[in-house]
């Protein structure tokens, strides 16, 4: 069908189309409200080393694979009577204390891909280890629940494929007065100031219009609606403290935002591993902790779930350089207020029964922990964004 | 039939990256036959895309002899990777140079389109990923069959689909699958059976450190296979045979290329049309020549109607107002913002094209593109860090990069060609798509500066992304 046919026939579009502006009434349509839970993803990209954030520090295998890595046991903020958590982590052990964190331990997927580009690739769409997607779940999520871009934000400035939909996808900023300026350039404002009708996104160039339209909307939207809005904590002074900040104030603002991404890099250490990698978990649990701190202070902790991964965990033993290489299955941190079971969720790692490259086997799916949060946390139907039914957890 | 201007554009936008104002005249009004000839008359020859390699070649015989000291031999090693990395982007240059050419545009769309069918990456040989490339431009436009062996043996295909790991006592099915899901006919078109039997027929198949195809014998499973019904000693070619006898591999084939030549729709009249032409012989150039003659390719619906990959943007633009960029790392950048970076496909399935380029932040961008190429406009807009990198430079790249893209734009040969077109004429060249009216009125109406300026604005609306 013509889109302007469509417009016709439409009961709907009988009252919009008489209406001068449509750009000025979309802004105007009260967005669905989708609750008030947000969930906050954090890759730590490149491979984060598992063993040495949560050290099993009763375990030979791990001292005997890794005669110069292994942490010893007296440096570590011990937890049990086998688990400590490696020394430069004394904020994220402080929220394991206060019962904010739950770690998943062997969280992988059968048939594990060790290059970076597909292992991310598997994650953001939550496909099998042989299936390509071009959606990201987030980006489905949005799609079917959120129907604009700015449900979902990426702290960054272009868009990884976990945010991307089939025909809505998030939008990524880091800075949303840079975001709204890049729509302020003559062609963009004007082009659609001009604009009278109602796009739909059957044909191309219907597409395009449309995804100007939901693009300044959503940063006028993402703009307006923080700008007044500082933080007053005291982030670390670096890039990933800076995206935390940014997303805290989002979510204080009470940005209608449901899903946010943010990666940091750097975790891909192959060669000369401790110093880098203690320097790593610092920032991130001191970023972390603070982010939580300002959460609680504006009563948004308790509607916030924050997931950390990584791509994949890296091989048990240490290879010749005092790094270590790609492996398999990984542990993955569950941040929240009101969590079912924190501590441990389960076992750590078998180092008895590892794959033939030498990496740890997973037991538990990725996927079941993506499906537990859309259920439990953001009430959604996982089977519909996942494209297949998963067993959920019970940590929320 | 005579041919409009607008037929012209539509064949030379799909058959190549657009076409400029001179040879746009020169062509009005001349037969449909005579001027798809001459597109194709142009490709006629093979071209390879060689970039210099000498440096490297030093490198490796270096390696070589090194042999007996092993840190030296890993410190060359690291050498060798990280040249092999900054040659794959003077590649990634040279192809996009290339495609700035008018000369034989028609081979070097063909080969963009079969690089996103045949894909694959090769990070650690630039011999063997030229190598690569230069066979999808030789048979861009020949036999199909002969096309899908030789892809099975490059060696770059080989160590993507990890071929090389497949040998008699435990087969690897990568590459029999996906020759069969995403090379040839799609899946749900074969068993698991198949896959088994065509893995088995692939196994010894290796390479020469020079390239070269050669067979493992004692690698290669020699023994009875059944594939598709039949039965025999089957190697890899004969696999491939028994494919193309299905007439899935026409439909699959063709269902590609209509996708990308005429119409992201598919009209399933039009490509079962095609796929009986392509099935009797999987002549590649006949059947391009058969959508490009076709009465159909230049209906309405199908001209403007495509949305531009990036590299057909940034190309196509090019094609107007030549552009050299001062840093090519810069072009790296652009394309890797627009989500195509030339040579590094996101996977195996390759880039899905149409709306998936499309996100409020890459539009942000490609509306930009003209006014940031062009206008010295600022891009505020910056790429994330690699994998690889440091927490520091992980975040430096974003930090160092400077807002302005260096580019020398020639224009004193647009002056040339479309400084004495007047505002009409230039709209005509620059636009295909049908105009929304609002947008219409609003160029309409807009005060006039110079042909400069109103290229620029014209190349900023949405429109111009379609093609």
């Amino acid at each position: 069908m013509e889109r302007r046919d469509f417009l016709k026939q439409s009961s709907l579009a009988s009252s919009l189309f008489f209406v001068p502006s449509f750009v000025k009434a979309f802004e105007n349509v009260a967005i669905e409200t989708l609750g008030f839970k947000k969930l906050v993803i954090i890759q730590l990209s490149g491979g984060n080393d598992g063993l040495n954030t949560i050290v099993p520090y009763t375990n030979d295998i791990y001292y005997k694979s890794r005669p110069s890595l292994a942490l010893p046991k007296q440096t570590l903020l011990k937890v049990t009577d086998e688990i400590g958590f490696n020394s430069n982590m004394a904020p994220l052990k402080n929220l394991f204390d206060k019962g904010y964190l739950t770690i998943i331990n062997n969280v992988g997927y059968p048939n594990p891909d060790r290059s970076h580009f597909r292992a991310t690739d598997i994650w953001h769409t939550a496909s099998d280890s042989n299936e390509y997607l071009s959606t990201g779940w987030l980006g489905r999520y949005i799609e079917k629940y959120g129907k604009m871009p700015y449900s979902g934000i990426e702290l960054d400035d272009s868009l990884s494929l976990i945010m991307k939909g089939e025909f809505i996808n998030g939008i990524a900023t880091k800075n949303p007065s840079v975001l709204f300026r890049n729509i302020q350039t003559p062609y963009f404002e004007k082009v659609l100031h001009h604009q009278s009708d109602v796009h739909l996104s059957e044909h191309n160039l219907g597409y395009l219009y449309k995804t100007m339209v939901e693009a300044k909307s959503s940063a006028k939207y993402i703009y307006e609606t923080t700008k007044t809005f500082q933080s007053t904590f005291d982030y670390p002074n670096n890039p990933f403290g800076k995206q935390l900040k940014t997303t805290a104030e989002f979510i204080n603002s009470n940005l209608d935002t449901k899903v946010y991404y943010a990666s940091m890099g750097g975790f891909d250490t192959h060669a000369v591993q401790e110093n880098k990698q203690n320097k790593l978990l610092q920032t991130y649990s001191e970023a972390i902790a603070m982010f939580v701190q300002d959460l609680e202070k504006n009563n948004t902790f308790k509607d916030t779930l924050i997931l950390t991964f990584s791509e994949f965990g890296r091989r048990v033993k240490e290879n010749a350089a005092k790094g270590t290489d790609h492996g398999a299955a990984n542990n993955v941190f569950i941040i929240g207020k009101n969590l079912k079971s924190p501590g441990f969720y389960n076992d750590a790692p078998n180092l008895t029964n590892l794959d033939s490259n030498g990496d740890i086997k997973y037991t538990i799916d990725f996927r079941t922990i993506y499906a537990s949060i859309l259920e439990n946390w953001l009430n959604a139907n996982h089977s519909t964004i996942l494209n297949k039914s998963f067993d959920t957890l019970s940590f929320i | 039939m005579l041919m409009n201007k607008r037929n012209i554009q539509h064949l030379y936008l799909r058959g190549g990256f657009g076409i400029n104002s001179n040879k746009l005249k020169e062509l009005e009004d001349k037969a449909t036959k005579d001027v798809v000839k001459e597109l194709f008359d142009d490709s006629e020859n093979y071209i390879p895309l060689k970039i210099d390699l000498s440096e490297l070649r030093i490198m490796v015989i270096d390696d070589n002899k090194k042999n007996s000291e092993k840190t030296a031999k890993k410190e060359a090693k690291m050498r060798l990777q990280k040249l092999n990395r900054q040659k794959t982007k003077e590649l990634n240059y040279a192809w996009i140079d290339r495609l700035k050419q008018p000369r034989s545009i028609l081979k070097e769309k063909m080969t963009l389109f079969w690089a996103n069918v045949f894909v694959c990456q090769d990070n650690n040989n630039i011999f063997h990923l030229q190598q690569y490339n230069n066979t999808l431009r030789k048979f861009a436009l020949g036999n199909f069959k002969d096309f899908v062996k030789a892809i099975a043996k490059e060696p770059s295909m080989s160590k993507y689909l990890n071929n090389r790991q497949n040998v008699k006592e435990s087969p690897n099915e990568n590459f029999a699958r996906e020759l069969m899901e995403l090379f040839t006919l799609g899946v749900g078109n074969y068993s698991e059976r198949d896959i088994k039997a065509a893995a088995r027929a692939f196994t010894g198949w290796s390479f020469k450190f020079n390239g070269d195809f050669y067979l493992r014998e004692n690698k290669h499973d020699f023994g009875q296979k059944t594939f598709f019904g039949k039965t025999g000693n089957f190697d890899g070619e004969e696999i491939i045979d028994i494919i193309l006898e299905q007439k899935q591999c026409a439909r699959f084939i063709c269902t590609k290329i209509y996708y990308y030549f005429v119409n992201p729709k598919p009209n399933e009249k039009h490509i079962e049309e095609l796929a009986n032409f392509f099935y009797e012989d999987y002549d590649i150039k006949k059947l391009m020549h058969y959508i490009f003659s076709s009465d159909w390719f230049y209906n309405d619906e199908n001209i403007g109607v495509k949305i531009k990959s990036p590299i057909e943007l940034l190309v196509g633009i090019q094609t107007i107002v030549p552009v050299e960029f001062q840093k090519k790392q810069q072009l790296y950048n652009l394309q890797k913002l627009m989500g195509q970076i030339l040579l590094n496909p996101p996977n195996v399935a390759g880039w899905k094209g149409n709306k998936s380029w499309i996100d409020a932040n890459t539009l942000m961008l490609r509306l930009k593109l003209s006014a940031i190429l062009l206008n010295n406009a600022i891009i505020d807009i910056e790429e994330k860090g690699e994998f690889e990198d440091s927490f520091d430079d992980y975040y430096k790249i974003q930090k160092k990069q400077n807002n302005y893209i260096k580019t020398i734009v020639s224009w004193n040969v647009f002056e040339s060609e479309y400084g004495i077109l007047d505002l009409p004429e230039l709209k005509e060249v620059l636009i295909v798509a049908e105009m929304d009216k609002d947008t219409n009125a609003f160029i309409e109406n807009l005060k006039f500066s110079s042909n400069k300026d109103f290229c620029i604005q014209l190349m900023s609306i949405p429109e111009y992304q379609l093609c």
